[in-house]
């Protein structure tokens, strides 16, 4: 099976689905991440993005949240099909 | 001896409904020591015990990285707390049991809330609990909590607990595979050693914080003779467990955390389905990328009116009450010292505070209701990219605007923001930020001089300098003081709820109610300050009331028409008070201070009696809108126009005989924005942000600003040729 290389959660678009491959954010932003549930292997749908274009919602572990794209593209996912 | 028992649950998990439902009203609302995290206590009697309930700050985890956790984590390792109360929210269990994984690890009795189980059914989640209680080792009640279902079982298993006779909590952990435990172990080991350090917290908790790379539990350790030891073995384990489970320390626990929620949901409750709930079906409208923004400015504008147009209303019977209650303690007391102090002091002062207390309530009100429902976190979402640009968080946004009715509750509505940082710059500019009370001033001296389509145009352009200089002062603050990583967005939407009636109302209560107890004794000690200052000494001198009194006497006796002796009893009375406010200590403090302020107000050296602003300018410290009134006490006319006329007797009087010019004028509106917030947001931000320094630090940089900004509108002014 191939794979298409890693990309940060960023670059996915509204609708898009994907697997947190791993969080390269440092210190208090990481902890936060690795808390809200981004851990590796966790699953998640970004929903759609503010008026202003930033930030993302997105759905993970069941619940909403929205995060900016300083702390998205710190994300690396899998996208999936 | 009552048992004490710690309420401990994420964020909209319904924490302080069920608190409201276990204690009803007998409840206190404090602060933490230090911080400015309110804290919420209350007891409730069952079955014969009394047990003490403490609210602790919505969190997500114990990691004690902001304000809110470390206040938390340390309330629950400190020996007051005999059992933790774990309120999940069960449409969300997986996330909320991340925190339940960090409770069981502290050695106390967790016993669990699985709330708003109503919702969870609505969304095909069921939940078996007897299997759940199994899993978790403790007991597990089913509540809803804003129906107040399942409360009585609740106080019954709490009673039971606290008399002792209730064993149902077997105090599992999670299991953090073989590799994790053993360095768990080793390190336990280590921290052994420090019998102080053991005793703090169970030391398996601890270790675990070390593995995380938590900061205080890291403080914690160096404190310790056995630091060394920890420090070496800590190494060792991370040198161990990094190459061989291919992830740093925080990773590998959060990793654990989240198998063992996972596995649990897996095993207890079933999936939802996946039909639209009603929360996805609102967001489709209310997060809208074209309606989204219109939307919210509509809900502004509701917000605004119902605050500062309806909240107008009591607010005026409140000063027109303490107004006539002045006017008629002046009539009927004798002339002298105690009656000023009585109807120029302490009625004022009262009326200062009180006057407040519908805006607050009402802002509180709709703010709470947006928090409650949810919609708040929807309003940051559409508003961050914008707050953003200042460096501010997207709940930065209804502060800021609703300062522009009034500031005192607009810092108070910082408090939804999580991050102190954000909230303490959110409230030390807010001032920036014209209000309503400013508007007064701005008109008076606008339209005097001024055409009334300038002076309009005078007064927007003042309303956008407020907000240009809180988005630059914002940034300038954030880049000086707080440098540094800044917090994370990382904000969680959660799911739409309509809001209990009763929380909201003691929400409102309790605000109004704080704000009257803490900072309204600073702002009557305030205004009685300022009256000492502009009466003094003046209102002393026997032979100037003598002189008032025989003046008085002398138009009763000449028998005029009641209208007409009225109006010359009037003009007495002001050529009294304004003789004694031009000789007063606030005078004398006009005159040595005007050289600093010559650049500004007098820059052609024309007016001699330019200290005479400052009486004005020293009185607004109390409240804006007292600056005017002063004026008028100042200048001896009246700041009621006459009918048939544009201008009062007050504008005529600025006009002919204050020497200001339209470009001075400009610049002494420009002062009045800048120069100090009132007592009563002085106050307000000693209170928020738990310090006398910043509040000091507003009125300082205020001072220097508003002078700053005051003289470049003169320099600009004159280059652009006026004069």
């Amino acid at each position: 099976m191939t794979q298409n290389p890693p990309i940060p959660l960023s670059l996915l678009q509204p609708g898009d689905q994907g697997e947190v491959v791993q969080v390269y954010a440092q210190g208090q932003v990481r902890q936060r991440l690795l808390e809200m549930g981004f851990i590796r292997g966790a699953q998640l749908r970004v929903e759609k993005l503010a008026p202003l274009g930033d930030p993302m919602e997105l759905v993970i572990k069941g619940y909403h949240l929205s995060l900016r794209r300083d702390e998205s593209s710190c994300i690396l996912v899998q996208r999936m099909v | 001896m009552a048992l004490t028992i710690a309420l401990a649950g994420n964020p909209n998990c319904g924490k302080t409904t069920l608190f409201n439902a276990l204690t009803g009203s007998r409840h206190h609302v404090g602060n933490w020591p230090g911080v400015t995290v309110e804290r919420r206590s209350g007891t409730f009697e069952h079955e014969g015990s009394t047990l003490e309930v403490v609210d602790l700050p919505g969190t997500y985890s114990l990691s004690a990285r902001s304000e809110d956790e470390r206040v938390a984590s340390q309330y629950l390792a400190s020996p007051e707390v005999d059992l933790v109360l774990n309120v999940l929210d069960a449409s969300n269990l997986e996330r909320n049991l991340y925190l339940s994984t960090q409770l069981l690890e502290l050695g106390k009795p967790v016993a669990f809330v699985l709330n708003m189980v109503d919702d969870a059914e609505n969304r095909g989640i069921h939940i078996d609990v007897p299997a759940l209680e199994i899993l978790l080792g403790g007991p597990v009640i089913p509540t809803v909590g804003n129906r107040e279902q399942g409360i009585t079982e609740l106080k019954t298993l709490l009673a039971a607990m606290a008399r002792g006779e209730s064993n149902r909590c077997r105090r599992i952990t999670v299991d953090y595979g073989h590799d994790i435990e053993g360095e768990l172990r080793l390190l336990e080991a280590e921290i052994c050693r420090d019998e102080r350090l053991e005793a703090a917290m169970p030391p398996r908790w601890l270790a675990l914080q070390l593995l995380e790379n938590n900061v205080e539990a890291k403080r914690q350790v160096a404190e310790s003779h056995a630091s060394e030891a920890i420090g070496q073995q800590l190494s060792k384990s991370f040198g161990f467990l990094e190459p061989h489970l291919g992830a740093d320390g925080a990773t590998l626990v959060a990793e654990r955390r989240y198998g063992f929620a996972h596995g649990l949901v897996k095993e207890v409750a079933t999936a939802a389905d996946d039909k639209a709930t009603p929360t996805s079906r609102l967001d489709a409208v209310l997060t809208h990328r074209v309606f989204g923004i219109p939307i919210f400015i509509a809900v502004l504008i509701l917000t605004y009116s119902l605050s500062f147009v309806l909240g107008k209303i009591p607010q005026d019977w409140i000063s027109d009450g303490f107004k006539a209650l002045a006017a008629f303690a002046g009539a009927r007391l004798p002339a002298g010292e105690l009656t000023s102090l009585l109807v120029d002091g302490v009625i004022p002062g009262v009326s200062a505070v009180i006057v407040f207390v519908p805006v607050i309530m009402i802002l509180m009100g709709c703010i709470a209701f947006m928090e409650d429902t949810g919609y708040m976190a929807r309003a940051a979402f559409i508003m961050d990219r914008v707050m953003h640009v200042m460096g501010l968080h997207g709940k930065s946004f209804i502060p800021l605007i609703m300062g522009s009715g009034c500031n005192v509750p607009a810092i108070q509505a910082a408090r939804t923001i999580e991050s102190r940082q954000d909230r303490l710059i959110t409230m030390l500019v807010t001032p920036l930020v014209s209000c309503s009370a400013r508007l007064q001033v701005y008109i008076v001296i606008a339209g005097t001089f001024f055409t009334p389509l300038w002076a309009a145009v005078v007064i927007i352009a003042m309303h956008f300098l407020g907000l240009l200089l809180a988005v630059l002062v914002g940034r300038l603050l954030r880049s000086a003081l707080f440098q540094g990583p800044s917090t994370p967005f990382v904000m969680e939407l959660p799911p739409y709820r309509l809001p209990v009636l009763k929380a909201t109302l003691i929400h409102m209560w309790e605000k109004g109610s704080v704000f009257l107890t803490r900072a309204g004794t600073t702002i009557f000690a305030g205004a009685t300050l300022i009256w000492f200052l502009s009466r003094y000494p003046g209102i002393a001198n026997r032979q100037w009331t003598l002189e008032y009194q025989q003046q008085r006497q002398a138009v009763t006796t000449l028998n005029l028409p009641a209208a007409e002796s009225e109006e010359r009893l009037r003009v007495l009375q002001l050529a009294h008070e304004s003789r004694i406010v031009n000789t007063s200590l606030a005078a004398r403090l006009g005159q040595k201070v005007e050289p600093v302020l010559r650049p500004i107000l007098d820059p052609d050296r024309k007016r001699p009696e330019a200290w005479k602003d400052v009486i004005a300018l020293t009185a607004g410290f109390v409240a804006k809108e007292i600056v005017v009134s002063t004026m008028a006490v100042i200048h001896q006319a009246s700041e009621e126009p006459k009918a048939g006329e544009r201008l009062s007797p007050l504008q005529v009087a600025l006009r002919d005989g204050s020497g200001l010019s339209p470009l001075t004028a400009l610049a002494f509106m420009v002062f009045t924005l800048i120069y100090t917030p009132c007592l009563g947001t002085i106050a307000m931000i000693r209170r928020e942000a738990g310090s006398w320094g910043w509040a000091a630090f507003t009125v300082a940089y205020g001072l220097v600003l508003g002078w700053g900004m005051a003289w470049i509108t003169v320099i600009a002014g004159r280059w652009l040729g006026f004069a």
